[in-house]
Formats: C-alpha cells, structure tokens, sequence
C-alpha cells in the first residue's frame, strides 16, 4: 500500500501535474484498492476540515496585509528606514531578514505567514540590493522555520498536550535551539553576502536616518501594534493578522492615499487566488494523513523499525528522519498529533527527557516544512512570489545542510534544549 | 499493506471480528484509555476472534467528522460527547446545562447509568441517524479555571470565558454576566497567559494534560456540570451482529460502566495533585460553599427555559423526565 | 462561440469577485470580533463560523480561477528542463488528466454534500445548515474540471505556444525570448 502510493504520487509529481491532483487522488485510489468497501465520501469530508483550522486564517490575512503594503508605500519606509541603519554592513539585510522572520515567526507562530509578512517586502529589498532570487528565498523560507521554535508555539502546545509535559519549559527549552540557527543563518549571510560580491550601500548620515525614521515613523506602528497586542494580550496571534490588515488599509487608503479604496477587492483578489493554490493542498495534505491514519501505516513502520529496546539516540534519530519525512507531505501541527504517541513511549523507556524530545520533535517539523521535495513553505512560497518550484529550491541546500548539523547536536546534546530550564 | 476488512458478517466457528474504535481524545486520557479496555476485554472473552483497532483523535479529522465516519459505517464503534452532535441531534445539548447534576460524581453516573430518559428516549433520536450510544459515562465533572477568582456569579462580571459557541452554552455564561468567547484550541493556552481570554472550563485531567494551570491562577472546584461521553455505535452494523456477538458486546459495555468511572476518577485525583503541587506555577483551588452554589443554581436554572423552548424539539420532554430521575435519585 | 466567450466572461467575472470578497469577510470578521470584544466585551458568535466558510469559499472557487492563470503549484523541477516538445505534450496530457481527476472528485463531493444535507446537520454557532458551506467544493471541481479541458484545448489549438492556462503561457519559452533579445 505504502508503495502504491509512493509511485502515484512521484510519477504524477515529476510529470508537473498540479501538485493538488496526486494529493488528492492517491488517498482516493488506495481507497478503491484497499478499502472497497468504504464510501470515498469521507476523504471529500477531509478536504474541507483540513483548511477549516482558525489558526489557519492568519495566513490569507498577512497575505492581504502585505498585498496592501506593497502595492501602497509602507513597505519602502519601513525598508528604506532599516537600510538606513544597515545598509552599509555586509549581509546587512540578510541578517535583518533572517532577524525580522525569528522574531515575526516568534509572535506568529505559523511559518506560512512569516514567509508571506516579512518574506515578500524583505524579498524585494534582497533583490534590488544584489542578491539572487533563489538565495533571497531560501533565506525566507528557512529564517521562517524559526516561527515553530520560538514562543509561543503552535507546535509545542500540540507536543504538550499529546505528551502531557509542560507548555511552559517546552517554550524555554525551544530558546537556545531557535537561537543557535538564528545566529547560523547570521554568519552564512554575511559570508555569503562577502564571497557573492553583494555591493555595500555607502553609509548614511544621522541626519538621514533621521529622516528616515520620520518618514517611518507610522509604518513602525505594525511591529509595536502586533508584538504589543499579542503580548498585552489585547488580540490573539491569527487576529493580529486582521489587525495588521486593518492597520496597513489605514496607512494605505485614509493617511498616504497611496490606495484608493476602489483598488481593495483587486489586492483581495490576488490574495485570494494565492490562497487558494496553498490551501488546496492542505486540504489534500488531510485526505492522505486520513488515509495514511486509516490504514494504520505509522504504527506499521515504527513497529518495524523501532523493534524492542532500542536506545535514546537511536529513538531520537528515527524521530528526526520520520518527522522529517512526515511534514514533508502535510502540515507540521497534523503530524505532531500523529506521530508523536507513536514515538513517546518508546522514548520514554530510552531514557529521553520528555521536554528533549518535544524540542527535538518541533525542530524536525520545522525543518521539515521547508524542505525538498515537498514541504508547505515550498509551496507558500511558490505561490506568493509566483516563480517555478525550482527556482524556490534552488538556494535551499546551505541552509539544510546547517539544519542537519543542528539536528545532530541536537540528538547528541540534550544540554541544547533542558539547560534553560 | 494491510488489508483489513472490517465487516464480520457471518456466524459460526473460525469467524472473525475486526473493528474499528474511534476516540476523540489522545492516548493516556479517559477516552482512549476506555477502548482500549474495551478491546482487550472483547478479544480475551472471544479467545482473539474480535481485534479492535482503537484511534485516538487526529488522524481521522475532527469531532464532526468522526461523527460522520460512525454513521457511514467507516469505523464501526466511536465514543463521543453529545456536544458534537448538537447541530443534528439537538437533544443531546442537554449535557452543556449548568448545576443539572448533582455535585457529587458517583451520583451522576448512577444516573447515567439508569435514566430512561437517556438510555432509551435520547438513544431512539440518535438511532433516527444511525447512531446507537450504548451507555452515557462521566470522565469527571468540569471546572472553571481563571485568572480572576470565581466564587460567586458576580465574579463573572465582565469575565472573558471561552467556551465552546453553542447558542446554549453561551446563553449559560451570559447568565452569569460573563462575556463568553470563542477561541480554537490551538489558541487557547496562549490566549489564557497573555489575557486574551481570562477563563475556560474543562475536567481537572483535561486541565492539567494541557497545562492550562501553568496559566491561570485560580481553579475552581465548581462541578458545574459533567463532561459526558457516549459510547455509540453504527446502528446497522450492531443490529447485524449475531445474537452472541451482541450480548458479549452489551455485557462488556455494561462492565465498562465501573470500570471508566474508576478510571476517570484515578486522573482526575491525579492531575489534582499535579496542579496542587505545581510550585513553579502556584493555582489557588477554590472550593464552592453550599450557599455559592446556590447562588449560581439560581442563576443557571433559567437557562433549562431556554433550552426547552429555543433548542428542544421535543419540548423538553427528556429533560423534564431527566429531572424526575435525577430527583428521585437525590432522594 | 460568442455566447461561450461571455459565458466565459461571467464565470470569470464571478470567480473573481467571490474571492476578492472572500478574503475582504474574512479580514472584516477577524478584526470585527478582536475590536468589539476589546471595546464592548461582546463576543460575535458567528465571526469564527462566517470566516472559516469564506476560507473554504475561497480555496475551492479559486481552483478553476489559479488553473486559468496557470498558478497552481507543481514541481516543476523535471519539466523546466524538458525540451519544447516534450512541453507542448506535456501541456495537453496534464490539464486533460487534472480535469478527469477534478470532475471524480466533483461527483463524490456532490455526493457528500446531498449526505449531510440529509442528514439535517447544522452549524454550531449559526445553526444554519451545514451542506451550504459544503456545496462549494463540488462547484469549485466542477469549473476547476472544465477550466483545466479549455487549459488542454488551448494547447492543441495554437501549435506554437506551450499554456500553462488559458491566461498564462509558459515562462520557460518567455524567459528564451527575453534572453533571445538581450543578444539581437
Ligand atoms: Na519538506
Ligand atoms: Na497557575
């Protein structure tokens, strides 16, 4: 079965079909051949729960949000008022971009949405400065990663529940983790910016960046306005995604008039048609975990593969190579709820601390998600900034080779995760 | 691959069962631990002619769908909160009514266990969708947690509570004076450590597995209601089981009854402690005096009107009979 | 064939207004419930429902509006560097398939949709019923099917263009053009 669908899927893949067609047909053709009795019904009941998540919501809007932002002028202030400062570092806007994502993705906690808020406007800085499209994205789409470490934590609520450990040390212990590929991302950028002969912007004056800071000064309000509110308490992460819509349709249409309102259901639109192109899939992504599920294929490969008493650093890396390969295909959220009690108690009679493994769970869901071949950030990023798969893959090996590294302490060094705590 | 075909259908000897046990809760909580009792209570009596495979909630999509796949036949045996099915057997709502119990949880489940007006009327509206519960079980009562303390309704004032949307419920907390809110799971223990939402309610084991009192500051030991779980089954598929395979089925069902209510009882102790020994992250355990209690029963009481007049499609007939029993079982 | 072209026109035209003002309810109900719980500590009840139909509104009516732009995501990786030919084959073979494929799922979700209209099933928050959020899935197949045929159609009509939908030729042979010029 698990090779009926693995062929389904490749062939019709490499062949350039929509990637929506096998997502959706392989879980309806193991069901024609498996499980004849059933009513396919049910995968057409899968399709609509798996977009129907609210914390979902947050990504059509931050799409929006930044669809207004750059059609009007927030996004330059916001950029020319950080070159300002930076511009004249090398790997300056690497580095920001990378910083941006951390602490966005922090507070958003969903890597699809950082990838669209602070990848599209930095992705045209990246690019008007020097860099090439592939490197630029890859930056985005790996610096998003982050979004699933950092507090608060989608990811770590859903581990925390499924193993009954606490949230809270969860979210310490993800600090230092987040951090260390934080600051690896920081040093391949300014090398990379050195060896590719990024050109240096010649540093500005005091007075200039005070100028630009004046100029900036309301676009400034999206960072205070989503930190704050999410911190104080004020609105929730997928809210602050309305509200940061609400917020650039203020500057946009009523203060710089640089939008008129007429133009609204044109951005909605493009907003809307890339939506769309990533939620299929996630509504496919749900057919084939239900299928996947069904079926009973975790249980069948870990029961394989695990065997009696194995030991905490073999458990670990079948842990890092099955989440890995599992978000590959759908989101990182589902196959935490999946896999995790699959692996739980056989880590637990390892000898793995249970916080470990939680860190060591959400970083391999995080890095699966922006991964080749498959993988939501991939896709999201396909689709916001419109260029051929390829080309989105192309800069990502540097970043997933640091990730690997990272995985590997990781295994070997609980310290990186419990010392926090 | 496997290939599992799930119908037993013929009698006689060498038959086969494998079914299919679907749960929306995780593994360790009160539900999954249920079936899995459940399975291996079928396969030692029928010396492994029945193999139960039980899914906890996940892989199957959501409560909703769960519902769906009982009904269709997809998996045979599925436990559910009636809450679930609001939107089609309306009925079922009756559960989300407040201080409709008894405080004391023993009591609840005898009459869980007896009421006609569950067992047989509410059962029948079920059935009309293909759906039998077997038996009605409590996995423990519900309590308020929060960030302000609660211990009489005007503590409620203003409070944002997040429940689940249910006309119903909302009218429940409204009763109160609280603001009830809505907020998907994913969000909630974030919502409740920033003040999103300053409230929720839920079963002490619920609240410790999630760490909802890392949180909050306060737990109040309300019992405001219970959180009720069926066990139901496809009804086609249970009328087409031999007459053997049925009774073993009933018997083990009727077991299960002491069973779970041990069970639920064991986490809910245990996740007390928990939350009571949580130092790092001190909750005040606050415990209703009779004369609190009342005061929200007097409060909650006229919701029952609500629920006859705006949700019933019987008129309240099962709740009024639910009330005899209940009455009577106070006696 | 003229009648087809306006057909065509206002399916177009409904497509896209249905997903602009998908995504507009959406921000509207988000910000909506956030702004009047802050102010009035009043809850909208409806606002997570009406959001989440939108959502599922938006995804599935967008399949046949992404097909015609040729904005679904593929992995293109293998076909990028196929040659024109094997495009051109390609471009046909695929939508054909993509619109067989959309039309069974459009069928089973049909089915699906008159099941839990049967059933009676209403929402939680609303109570309206549920089969109304449903029934734009097998919509959203059904014109995703016939839009990935006129994606196949075009391809067989003009010989000397590879179309990744019927308003989206295929970047690969723009970007030889481009380079083309850069040396004339
Ligand atoms: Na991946
Ligand atoms: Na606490």
């Amino acid at each position: 079965m698990i090779a009926t669908m693995l062929i389904i899927m490749v062939v019709l893949l490499f062949l350039n079909f929509p990637m929506m067609i096998p997502l959706m047909v392989a879980p309806l053709i193991i069901m024609f051949i498996y499980f004849p009795t059933l009513d396919p019904m049910i995968l057409m009941q899968q399709f609509s729960t798996g977009i129907e998540s609210y914390v979902l919501l947050a990504v059509p809007l931050f799409i929006f949000a930044a669809d207004i932002m750059t059609t009007g002028k927030t996004s330059n202030r916001l950029l020319d008022f950080i070159g300002s400062f930076i511009g004249h570092i090398r790997g300056g806007y690497a580095v920001t971009t990378a910083a941006a994502c951390t602490l966005f993705g922090a507070i958003s906690g969903s890597t699809q949405a950082t990838v669209v808020a602070i990848g599209k406007p930095m992705r045209e800085r990246l690019l008007k400065v020097g860099y090439k499209d592939p490197s630029a994205i890859a930056l985005i789409i790996n610096s998003s990663d982050v979004a699933l470490l950092v507090p608060p934590s989608i990811g770590m609520i859903i581990y925390g529940l499924v193993s009954g450990t606490s949230v809270g040390k969860l979210f310490i212990a993800g600090i230092i983790p987040g951090i260390l590929v934080f600051l690896c991302f920081a040093i391949y950028s300014v090398i990379y910016a050195k060896v590719a002969g990024i050109p240096l912007a010649s540093k500005a004056t005091w007075s200039e960046r005070l100028q630009m800071t004046k100029k900036a000064l309301l676009p400034l309000g999206f960072p205070v306005l989503i930190i704050g509110g999410i911190y104080t308490g004020l609105f929730s992460p997928t809210e602050a995604a309305g509200v940061s819509v609400l917020y650039a349709f203020i500057l946009e249409v009523l203060i710089y008039r640089s939008v008129h309102i007429k133009e609204m259901p044109k951005i909605a639109k493009s907003t809307g048609l890339v939506t769309s192109a990533v939620f299929v899939l996630v509504a496919g992504g749900q057919a084939f975990t239900w299928v996947i599920s069904f079926a009973r294929i975790p249980q069948m490969i870990t029961e394989t593969i695990l065997g009696t008493d194995p030991s905490a650093v073999y458990v670990l890396l079948m842990v890092t190579i099955f989440f890995f390969i599992g978000c590959m295909f759908v989101d990182p959220i589902v196959v935490i709820l999946i896999l995790t009690p699959i692996f739980y108690p056989a880590a637990m009679s390892a000898g793995v601390d249970p916080i470990h493994l939680g860190v060591v769970i959400t970083f391999q869901a995080a890095l699966g998600s922006a991964t080749p071949p498959f993988g939501v950030d991939i896709f999201t990023a396909s689709a916001v900034f419109n260029r051929p798969y390829l080309e989105v893959i192309k800069g990502t090996p540097p970043y997933i080779i640091m990730m690997f590294v990272i995985s590997a302490l990781l295994i070997f060094f609980e310290e990186l995760s419990l010392i926090l705590l | 691959g496997g290939n599992d075909n799930s119908n037993g259908n013929a009698s006689g000897d060498g038959e086969t069962y494998h079914w299919k046990f679907v749960t929306e809760e995780i593994d360790g909580q009160v539900q999954y631990e249920y079936a899995e009792e459940f399975a291996k209570r079928m396969k030692e009596k029928s010396d492994g002619a029945v193999t139960i495979d039980v899914y906890e909630f996940g892989g199957l999509g959501n409560e909703t769908d769960q519902v769906e796949q009982l009904q269709s036949g997809t998996v045979e045996m599925a436990v559910m909160s009636p809450g679930f099915t609001g939107g089609m057997v309306k009925e079922g709502q009756l559960f989300a009514l407040q201080f409709l119990f008894p405080e004391n949880v023993e009591t609840t489940q005898q009459i869980l266990n007896d009421s006609e007006a569950l067992n047989k009327d509410l059962r029948e509206l079920y059935e009309e969708h293909n759906i039998s519960p077997l038996s009605f079980w409590t996995e423990g009562a519900m309590q308020w947690t929060s960030s302000k303390k609660i211990a009489e309704p005007s503590d409620f004032e203003g409070l944002k509570m997040r429940t689940q949307t249910s006309p119903l419920i909302l009218e429940s907390y409204e009763a109160y004076g609280a603001d009830p809110q809505s907020m998907s799971w994913g969000e909630l223990y974030t919502g409740l450590d920033q003040g999103t939402v300053e409230g929720q309610e839920n079963p002490i084991f619920f609240i410790g597995d999630a760490s909802f009192h890392e949180v909050q500051d306060f737990m109040t030991l309300s019992n405001h209601n219970n959180y009720v779980a069926m066990t139901t089954v496809n009804t086609d598929w249970y009328n087409g089981l031999d007459d053997e395979m049925k009774s073993m089925v009933d018997e083990t069902i009727e077991e299960m009854q002491d069973w779970v209510f041990e069970e639920q009882k064991k986490q809910n102790e245990e996740y007390l402690e928990v939350i009571k020994n949580d130092s790092e992250n001190p909750t005040e355990i606050i415990e209703l005096t009779e004369e609190q209690r009342e005061a929200f029963k007097e409060k909650a009481a006229p919701v029952r009107d609500f629920y006859r007049e705006e949700v019933s499609t019987v008129n309240g007939e099962i709740l009024d009979k639910l009330l005899e029993e209940i009455e009577a079982a106070g006696e | 064939m003229n009648l087809l072209k306006v057909v065509d026109k206002i399916i177009l035209k409904v497509e896209e207004f249905i997903l602009s003002y998908a995504v507009i309810i959406i921000a509207l109900m988000v910000v909506g419930k956030a702004i009047i719980r802050e102010s009035f500590g009043y809850s909208l009840p409806f606002a997570d429902e009406v959001s989440q139909i939108a959502v599922v509104v938006a995804t599935f009516m967008g399949i046949s509006y992404a097909a015609r732009k040729g904005r679904h995501i593929s992995m293109s990786a293998f076909y990028d560097l196929a040659p024109f030919k094997v495009r051109k084959v390609l471009a046909i073979f695929i939508p054909f398939v993509s619109a067989i494929v959309l039309f069974v799922l459009g069928y089973y979700s049909a089915l699906y949709v008159m099941d839990v209209q049967e059933s009676g099933r209403v929402t939680a928050a609303l109570e309206m019923p549920a089969y109304y959020l449903y029934i734009f899935i097998p919509i959203g197949f059904f014109l995703g099917g016939i839009q990935f045929l006129r994606n196949a159609w075009i391809n067989i009509r003009n010989r000397d263009e590879v179309y990744l939908g019927t308003d989206a030729k295929d970047y690969n042979d723009q970007e030889t053009k481009e380079l083309e010029g850069t040396h004339l």
